[in-house]
C-alpha cells in the first residue's frame, strides 16, 4: 500500500532509509528500507507502537542519528550532503527531551531558540510574542519554565520549534503526558499550523485519536518498516464495516448459533449466559439486519439494545499490524 | 561568526549568569577563601625564610588556575548538563552548526570569567598587599594562550561525555591536575612545557611580576605556547568530533 507519487509540492522524501544500532554485540534493526514523502500545508502522521522506530526515522531525517543508508530529501535538497540548508527548513520538539531551558522563560527560550536559527529576534519580536499568545502562554512568558506546568512547558517546547519558522516541522509524541484540555488545545494548534500556515507538519504518535483528528495522511510504521502509507479518511473507510453490536435477554442455543452463522460470516458472542447476552454480527448488507431480527424473533429471543460499531483508526491500525483477530467467526 | 548568533547567546548567557548569581558568586568566594588558606598559611611557614617573589607568583598561579577551571568547567560540564537538559540535540538542530554556537556561547561565557578573574585578582592583591604589573597588552594575550589548551582538554572531555556520559568524576580529577601543571618547573624539561598551563604561567608571572612586556619575551617560548596552545584545540577538536560522529552513529546525542 506504499505510495510512491510523484507531486511537485513534494517537501520532505524520504527513499530506502536504513539504521541499525549495534548495543552490546547485538544488532537492533530501527529503521528498515523506509520510503515516505510529505508535502506541502499537510499534517503527516507517523504511526506505530512504541518502539517501532518513529523516533529514530525523525532523528535520521533530522541528522541527529546517522542512518546506515538511504535519503532524504527536503525540499529537493540532499540533507546528508546539504544538512545545515536543509536545517534551516526543519525544526523539532523531540520526545522525551524537556526541548527547552528550565530556568528560562517561554518568552526568553522563544528568543533563544530563535536566534540560533539566525532569526533577528529584534525584528520579530511581534511575531515570537503573538506565536507565545497563540499558543496561550500569554500569561505565563515571565515565568521561568521550570515552574510551569507539564502543558505550558510542552507548548513552550512547541512555541521554541515555531520561534525558528520553518515551512517543516517535526512534532514526535507532542501530546504525550499532556491533560485532556492541553491534548485538544495542542491539536488545534497543528491543524492551524497546516490549514493557516501552510506549514507541513510530520507528528509522531502512538495516539490513535491524535493522528486521527489532525491528520491528513498517516504512514503506519511497524519494526523500523512502513506497513501502509495512504490517507486516513481512506485508511478509516477500508476498514468500514457493518458491525451491530446487539444486546437482549434469553439464550442463545446452538440452535440459533447455527442459524445466525448460516446467513452471517462474521458472528462472535462476548458475553453470553443463561438469560442475557451480547451478540456482534457483521452485515454484509443493511437488509440483512432483517434477518438477523427474524431469526432472533422467532427463537424467542428479547432485543435490549442495538448499536453500529464506528470505525475509526485504532481498529485500522490494529487489523493492519495484525493484532486483532476481528470479530469471532 | 553571526551577529545573530553571537547576540542571541550573549543574551542567554548573561540571563542564565543572573539567575545563577548566588552560585557564581558562592564559587568566587570560594575559591577566594581557598585562596586565603593557601596565602596565610604559606606565609606562617615561608616567614622563616626569604619568599622573594613567591607570593606574587602564588597570585599569577592562582589566577590562571582560577581562569583554567571556569574556562574547564563551562565546556566540560555544559555538554554534560545540556545532554542532561535535553536541549543538546535543538543545538545540533542550529542551520549554523553545533560547533558555532558552542564557539559563541564559549565567548559569551569567556567574558564573563575574565570579569570574574579580574575580580578575583583585585581581592588577591588587596589580601596579600602585592603589586603586579598589569599591562593589559601583554597579560591578556598571555593569558588566553595560557588557558587555550584547557579548551581543548575540556573538548576532548566533552566529546567523551557525549559518548561516555558518566564521567562527571573524571572531570574533578583534571581540574587538580592542572594544578600539578602549573607548579611543575619549565626549565626541567621541554616536555614540561607542553603541559596545559605550565609555559603560559611562567611566562605571565615574567609579564605581572617581573613587568616585562610580551615583546620583550622570547620568541621561541611565545612560539612554544603559541604551538602547545593550537596542539591541544586541534586535538581537543578532533576528539570531539570523532565523539560526535560515534555519538550520531550510535544514536547517544539525546540520551542520558
Amino acid at each position: 500500500m506504499e505510495q510512491e507519487e510523484l507531486r511537485l509540492d513534494t517537501v520532505l522524501k524520504v527513499k530506502g532509509l536504513t539504521k541499525t544500532f549495534r548495543r552490546r554485540g547485538r544488532c537492533v534493526s530501527a529503521v528498515r528500507d523506509m520510503s515516505f514523502s510529505a508535502w506541502s500545508g499537510e499534517v503527516l502522521g507517523l504511526l506505530g507502537p512504541n518502539g517501532a522506530g518513529k523516533s529514530t526515522t525523525i532523528k535520521c531525517i533530522l541528522g541527529l542519528v546517522q542512518p546506515d543508508s538511504g535519503e532524504v530529501e527536503v525540499f529537493g535538497r540532499d540533507a546528508m550532503q546539504h544538512r545545515r540548508e536543509c536545517l534551516r527548513m526543519m525544526s523539532a520538539v523531540l520526545e522525551g527531551s524537556r526541548n527547552v531551558y528550565w530556568r528560562l522563560t517561554p518568552r526568553e527560550n522563544v528568543r533563544f531558540f530563535a536566534s540560533i536559527q539566525g532569526r533577528d529576534v529584534r525584528r520579530e519580536t511581534e511575531r515570537l510574542e503573538g506565536l507565545l499568545h497563540l499558543l496561550g502562554l500569554g500569561d505565563w512568558v515571565d515565568v521561568p519554565a521550570m515552574e510551569l506546568s507539564q502543558g505550558m512547558k510542552q507548548k513552550t517546547a512547541v512555541a521554541c520549534a515555531l520561534a525558528r519558522d520553518t515551512p517543516l516541522i517535526f512534532l514526535d509524541e507532542p501530546t504525550l503526558g499532556l491533560d485532556v484540555e492541553t491534548s485538544i488545545e495542542m491539536r488545534g494548534m497543528i491543524r492551524h499550523l497546516a490549514e493557516v500556515e501552510q506549514r507541513t507538519v510530520v507528528l509522531s504518535s502512538h495516539d490513535m485519536k491524535v493522528v486521527q483528528q489532525v491528520c491528513d495522511r498517516v504512514v503506519i510504521i511497524e519494526d523500523g518498516a512502513v506497513v501502509v502509507d495512504d490517507t486516513t479518511d481512506n485508511l478509516i473507510s477500508l476498514f468500514q464495516r457493518r458491525l451491530y453490536r446487539v444486546r437482549g435477554s434469553g439464550r442463545i442455543d446452538g440452535e440459533t448459533e447455527r442459524q445466525l452463522r448460516e446467513i452471517f460470516r462474521n458472528i462472535g458472542l462476548p458475553d453470553v449466559d443463561d438469560d442475557s447476552f451480547l451478540l456482534e454480527v457483521e452485515v454484509a448488507r443493511p437488509e440483512a439486519l432483517y434477518d438477523l431480527m427474524d431469526i432472533l424473533r422467532a427463537n424467542g429471543i428479547l432485543v435490549e439494545g442495538i448499536s453500529q460499531d464506528e470505525p475509526d483508526l485504532e481498529r485500522a491500525f490494529l487489523q493492519i499490524i495484525g493484532r486483532e483477530e476481528g470479530v469471532r467467526a | 561568526m553571526n551577529w545573530i548568533l553571537l547576540r542571541g547567546v550573549f543574551e542567554k548567557t548573561i540571563i542564565m549568569w543572573r539567575r545563577y548569581l548566588f552560585n557564581s558568586l558562592s564559587g568566587l568566594a570560594t575559591m577566594y577563601i581557598v585562596f586565603c588558606l593557601l596565602f596565610f598559611g604559606f606565609r606562617s611557614v615561608g616567614a622563616a625564610i626569604d619568599v622573594g617573589d613567591t607570593v606574587e607568583g602564588l597570585v599569577v598561579g592562582y589566577l590562571v588556575w582560577v581562569l583554567a577551571i571556569m574556562a574547564y568547567s563551562e565546556l566540560s560540564w555544559s555538554v554534560l548538563n545540556e545532554a542532561q537538559a535535553g536541549t543538546l540535540e535543538q543545538m545540533y538542530l542550529s542551520p549554523f552548526g553545533f560547533h558555532w554556537v558552542k564557539a559563541a556561547h564559549l565567548l559569551s561565557t569567556l567574558v564573563l570569567q575574565l570579569a570574574m578573574a579580574g575580580v578575583m585578582l583585585l581581592l588577591m592583591l588587596i589580601t596579600t598587599g602585592e603589586r603586579l604589573s598589569l599591562d593589559l597588552f601583554s597579560v591578556l594575550p598571555l593569558l588566553l594562550l595560557t588557558v587555550a589548551p584547557v579548551y581543548g582538554v575540556g573538548y576532548m572531555l566533552g566529546g567523551l561525555a557525549l559518548v561516555y556520559k558518566r564521567i562527571q568524576a573524571f572531570f574533578q580529577i583534571v581540574q587538580f591536575i592542572f594544578i600539578a601543571f602549573l607548579v611543575v618547573p619549565p626549565g626541567g624539561s621541554p616536555l614540561v612545557q607542553f603541559l596545559p598551563l605550565n609555559l603560559g604561567n611562567h611566562l605571565l608571572r615574567q609579564v605581572m611580576v617581573g613587568g616585562a612586556s610580551i615583546l620583550q619575551l622570547e620568541v621561541v617560548d611565545l612560539g612554544m605556547l603559541l604551538l602547545v596552545a593550537a596542539v591541544y584545540l586541534a586535538a581537543g577538536l578532533l576528539v570531539f568530533f570523532r565523539c560526535e560522529r560515534v555519538a550520531r552513529r550510535d544514536g547517544l546525542l539525546g540520551q542520558y
